[in-house]
């Protein structure tokens, strides 16, 4: 059956303010009870285009002002609320100074309207490959918080996505914030996205890096890859290649490659072909690196 | 020529070639402009249509039951209640029903529509029609479509031959004799949406009066005629109203689609009005799209460049029916004798069914492809004999007058004209100071090409005009022509106004409501300002012409002599003999018994014959020329190509209203770079995979580059004052120049539509590892 619909299906809708209430409702869920969304970008469109099943009730997470934040601390690091928008998040001063790949990655999320919208938060747990706060989050070393009723656990930002479009959450959990380690001296991030139409396209490749750089020596690195795996992923194997050597074209060119390497982008995707795929994630880490070294 | 105006005064024309604001701008700003989705009758259902979920499948049995018992639900149909009427472009061809009958031919073609209080109960009783189908064995190859033993989407044809069309003038294999080289290629043009933002809506209403229908149509007239033959209603008993439209590109709009078929038919079984609109992922699922053709192409030129011989074989896939495909194949033929001349030329076009939506016309309709493949390996050819693009299309380029081999003749032409200002251009001379070192690469592209414009091919052509003279000398102007965005309402009314000395807030334009406005074939073949315009002209001068006679009578001279200008109305060299153009309509209307003044006109350019099966003789009533040069940023690494310059030269004989006439090329050359560069249905076992606006990639303003727009002004004689067409030449003339452009950069020629990114890395990969 093929139903092109305009409407919205029929569901219950709550908006409730504190987080503690979400929580208590999501403990005694059973499946296709409940559907939270936060900014709402993606799924009014999924629910419209019933392209997940129809919940009986959705929550809408807005009217929790509470974990609307961005807490920065030099020494603490960097606390992202669940509720806090892309919007906010682009056009932060110390995401700019400290994180810069985060706040490049917030740019290239679709439309302002959507940026105005959408939480990353929301981005990340919509758990799409090519989601453009992904790579960042996991370059700069992130880390989950999620709570349910009876308490909260932090989860490793390489560990949180489980597989296309999923996320390692329980039925009963959800995020509350995301944390970021405190900026290390000399080091420096960067986001590059390929895509055609540039943020209003889905990413082709997005890759993030950070690195840490002294006395022309790489000490530190961390790569984040989008649109390369079915998850966003880390690519450990370049990572290590490249700690401890010299900043020079050889060795990114060579760090570039074993990190096409790691890549596993699908095989049968309309958008771009997995041999294109794996030969742009070797130029955008080569140019990323590039960039960084300055 | 005699239908032109005579010249009075300095300043004339007074609106002709002026920048005036559109006719429609205050509406469209405002909000007041009222489209098919905007209108809403008393007591309207909504309807929605279920669709089916297999590209090729037999129809077991439809069970509606449970739907209609769903509270709110008003009615279902299906194929049967249209009885085995079927609808297409000719007596052999008409192969299409309103629903899917016995079998589906396309994924998600219809099959059946629901009628409900609310669009919501609408939708969720189709989930309820319980429909069994018997999956076959889908063909999704045209090529492959024309194989024996290939599965058969339509039982009347043997191979899956839609349609094929054959040329042949002189005689080729001498041509190909006569040649010092001779190359053939594969070109592919690929599959592109027509692009409209507003999707196909109606509300609809039967009774005793006949059908009323509110509906989103270019051409108003064509579902004019097939709801009368679907309904065996008198064509008097069929009123099309036409609102606002907003945008159109050919295909869908020209022609019904279900959902007009189905309201009607809903509205008849329930006697309520029935409204519906279509989704964007049903625009781009299930309506008309442009065909994508696979070209071989074959040319002989001689080392001066000369081109002796052309020899193309089309294969295009044609998708589930017939709809205006042979209209298609018609022109991707006859059109290859434009703009190069050329003694031998044969064509051989094949229109192939697939389990595919279906193909039908589009901007540059069927000529964009031939004109992309033979001016790509012109410039391929020539390059491999070491001659400079530009002089080899200056070497072949026609001059006017000239007559085609074919029989086309043209009485103007700018082409040489335009080559000479890209060519002159410093973008073209500095081009390879420009080029800059890695790993992004300018390259430079020109191209050369031609369309028809006031198309004409069989049957009724012509296009007429109503005057209405008010009392108080104001003008209400009908017109069968329809203004799909396109800007034609205002050339429209510039001709009216222009004729009787009036300003255009004198002229009030009708829209279409077939009940009323003259019969008109529609808004395609860029026929409109030619046709239309012409039969505007002659109405407003038979208004003219009357009162013209009541002042001659005032002032005891000869008709001849009253000229008309600036809301005046004088005696040519006898300025004291002067009056306001109102006071004269009064008093020609309210002297003695009263006059009522209108006056109608017909068109008139394109009578002479044609032989449409042999493709002889003029599909067009004039010709454009369009010379153009792009410039391109090519990332090597990425592939990524950013179009940073157009310089387009066009001969549109005279712009009429040169802001139209800008947008139109620019909107066409963005639908080119669209082509070109990112679009491209990706399909999957007759399922299209991008669906979305998201993922479908039309340029966006950021893809656009900078734009220099020429007019070279020719006059035809055979346009309202020396028009030709201006708005589908650059979607011609863009995608040879930008693949030119990326050759410059790249040093290789694509002939793949659209030159993605991919394919210019992998292209890129394989040249280095050849060498």
């Amino acid at each position: 059956m093929v139903v092109f619909y305009r409407r919205m299906p029929r569901f219950e809708y709550l908006k409730p303010q504190r987080f503690e209430d979400v929580l208590e409702l999501l403990q005694n869920s059973t499946p296709n009870r409940y559907r939270v969304f936060a900014g709402g970008t993606d799924l009014m469109d999924q629910l419209k285009q019933r392209k997940i099943n129809v919940p009986e009730t959705v929550i809408d997470l807005k009217g929790i002002t509470e974990l609307d934040f961005i807490n920065f601390d030099k020494s603490s690091g960097l606390r992202i609320g669940a509720l806090t928008t892309v919007a906010d998040v682009a056009k932060s001063p110390e995401i700019e100074e400290h994180y810069p790949a985060l706040a490049q990655g917030a740019r290239e999320i679709a439309s302002i309207q959507i940026q105005n919208r959408a939480t990353i938060t929301g981005n990340i747990c919509n758990a799409v490959s090519s989601a453009d706060s992904a790579p960042p989050l996991l370059a700069l070393g992130a880390e989950v918080v999620c709570a349910n009723r009876n308490g909260e656990r932090t989860i490793k930002i390489e560990d949180f996505f489980s597989g296309p479009g999923q996320t390692v959450l329980n039925p009963n959990e959800l995020v509350k914030e995301i944390t970021l380690p405190p900026p290390v001296d000399n080091s420096d991030s960067v986001y590059l996205k390929l895509a055609p139409r540039g943020r209003m396209d889905l990413a082709w490749i997005g890759v993030a890096v950070w690195a840490q750089i002294s006395e022309r020596i790489f000490n530190n690195v961390r790569i984040g890859l989008g649109a390369a795996a079915p998850t966003p992923i880390r690519t450990p194997n370049a990572e290590e290649a490249l700690c401890g050597l010299d900043v020079v074209s050889e060795n990114i060119e060579a760090a570039a490659a074993i990190a096409s390497g790691e890549a596993s982008p699908r095989e049968n995707s309309f958008r771009a072909g997995s041999e294109y795929r794996h030969m742009m994630v070797e130029v955008l880490v080569k140019r990323v690196l590039t960039q960084l070294a300055g | 020529m005699s239908d032109q105006p005579a010249k009075i005064g300095d300043n004339w024309p007074n609106l002709i070639g002026k920048r005036l604001p559109r006719v429609d701008a205050v509406e469209k700003v405002n909000g007041d402009a009222k489209y098919a989705g905007d209108f809403n009758l008393t007591g309207q259902l909504w309807m929605k249509i279920l669709r089916s979920p297999y590209p090729h499948a037999k129809i077991i049995s439809i069970d509606a039951s449970k739907a209609l018992e769903m509270p709110g639900v008003k009615a279902v149909v299906t194929a049967e209640d249209f009885n085995g009427w079927s609808w297409g472009w000719g007596p052999t061809t008409r192969d299409e029903t309103p629903l899917a009958d016995e079998k589906v031919r396309y994924f998600a073609e219809a099959v059946a529509a629901v009628a409900a209080e609310d669009e919501e109960t609408a939708e969720e009783a189709c989930a309820l029609i319980n429909v069994v189908y018997e999956e076959l064995p889908g063909i999704f190859d045209a090529e492959e479509a024309m194989r024996d033993g290939a599965p058969q989407v339509h039982d009347y044809v043997d191979n899956n031959i839609s349609w094929d069309f054959h040329m042949d003038y002189g005689d080729v294999e001498e041509g190909f004799a006569e040649a010092d080289f001779v190359r053939e290629d594969r070109f592919e043009t690929g599959r592109t949406l027509t692009g409209f933002l507003e999707p196909p809506a109606a509300v609809a209403q039967i009774d005793s009066s006949g059908i009323t229908i509110y509906a989103a149509k270019q051409s108003p007239y064509f579902i004019y005629r097939q709801l009368a033959s679907c309904f065996k209603l008198p064509l008097s008993k069929v009123r099309v109203i036409q609102p606002y439209v907003g945008g159109g590109f050919g295909g869908t709009k020209n022609d019904s689609t279900a959902g007009d078929f189905c309201a009607v038919m809903l509205a008849k079984k329930t006697k309520r009005p029935v409204k519906f609109v279509y989704n964007m992922e049903e625009v781009l699922t299930t309506c008309r799209r442009r065909h994508n053709m696979i070209v071989d192409c074959k040319m002989g030129m001689k080392k001066d460049g000369s081109i002796t011989a052309v020899q193309t074989k089309v294969i295009a896939d044609g998708g589930a029916f017939t709809a205006i495909g042979p209209l298609t194949m018609y022109l991707t033929g006859i059109m290859t004798t434009l703009p190069y001349k050329l003694d031998h030329y044969k064509h051989d076009a094949y229109r192939v069914f697939t389990n595919h939506p279906v193909s039908a016309a589009m901007r540059g309709h069927g000529v964009t492809h031939t004109r992309f493949a033979a001016e790509i390996q012109m410039e391929k050819m020539a390059d491999e004999l070491g001659i400079d693009p530009v002089e080899v299309r200056m070497k072949n380029a026609i001059e006017a007058p000239h007559e085609t081999i074919n029989g086309i003749t043209v009485d103007t032409c700018g082409l040489k004209e335009g080559l000479e200002i890209v060519s002159s251009s410093s973008a073209w001379k500095d081009k390879d100071q420009n080029k800059k070192d890695g790993p992004v690469v300018r390259g430079i592209g020109i191209s050369g090409t031609s369309h028809l414009g006031g198309a004409r091919q069989r049957g009724h052509q012509s296009c007429a005009a109503i005057v209405r003279l008010c009392e108080d000398g104001t003008v209400n102007y009908l017109t069968g022509a329809s203004d799909a965005g396109q800007g034609s309402d205002t050339v429209l009314v510039q001709l009216v106004a222009e004729e009787l000395g009036l300003t255009m807030e004198d002229v009030t334009i009708q829209r279409v409501d077939t009940a009323v406005t003259p019969v008109d074939n529609g808004s395609y073949g860029s026929r409109v300002t030619i046709l239309a315009g012409q039969a505007a002209q002659k109405a407003a001068q038979e208004v003219k012409r009357q009162l013209a006679e009541a002042a001659a009578n005032i002032w005891e001279v000869d008709a001849g002599k009253i000229l008309f200008n600036d809301r005046t109305v004088f005696v040519d060299g006898d300025p004291d003999k002067s009056m306001s153009f109102k006071k004269l309509t009064q008093i020609a209307c309210y002297s003695e018994t009263g006059a009522v003044i209108m006056g109608k006109g017909f068109s008139e350019y394109g009578l002479e014959k044609m032989d449409f099966e042999k493709g002889y003789g003029n599909p067009g009533v004039n010709y454009s020329f369009t010379s153009q040069l792009s410039a391109v940023d090519v990332d090597i690494e990425t592939g990524m190509v950013k179009v940073k310059d157009f310089l387009i030269a066009h001969d549109c004989g005279r712009p009429l209203h040169p802001v139209n006439v800008e947008a139109q090329t620019q909107g066409a050359a963005s639908q080119g770079l669209g082509q070109a560069l990112y679009e491209d249905f990706k399909m999957r076992e007759g399922r299209t995979m991008n669906s979305t606006m998201v993922n479908y990639m039309m340029p966006l303003s950021t893809e656009h580059p900078d734009f220099e727009l020429h007019d070279i002004i020719t006059d035809d004689p055979h346009g309202p004052f020396g028009a030709k067409e201006a708005s589908e030449g650059s979607i011609i003339s863009t995608p040879p120049s930008i693949v030119s452009a990326i050759h410059d950069a790249t040093g290789i020629w694509f002939t793949k539509l659209p030159v993605t990114p991919e394919k210019i890395v992998l292209a890129l990969k394989e040249k280095k590892e050849n060498s």
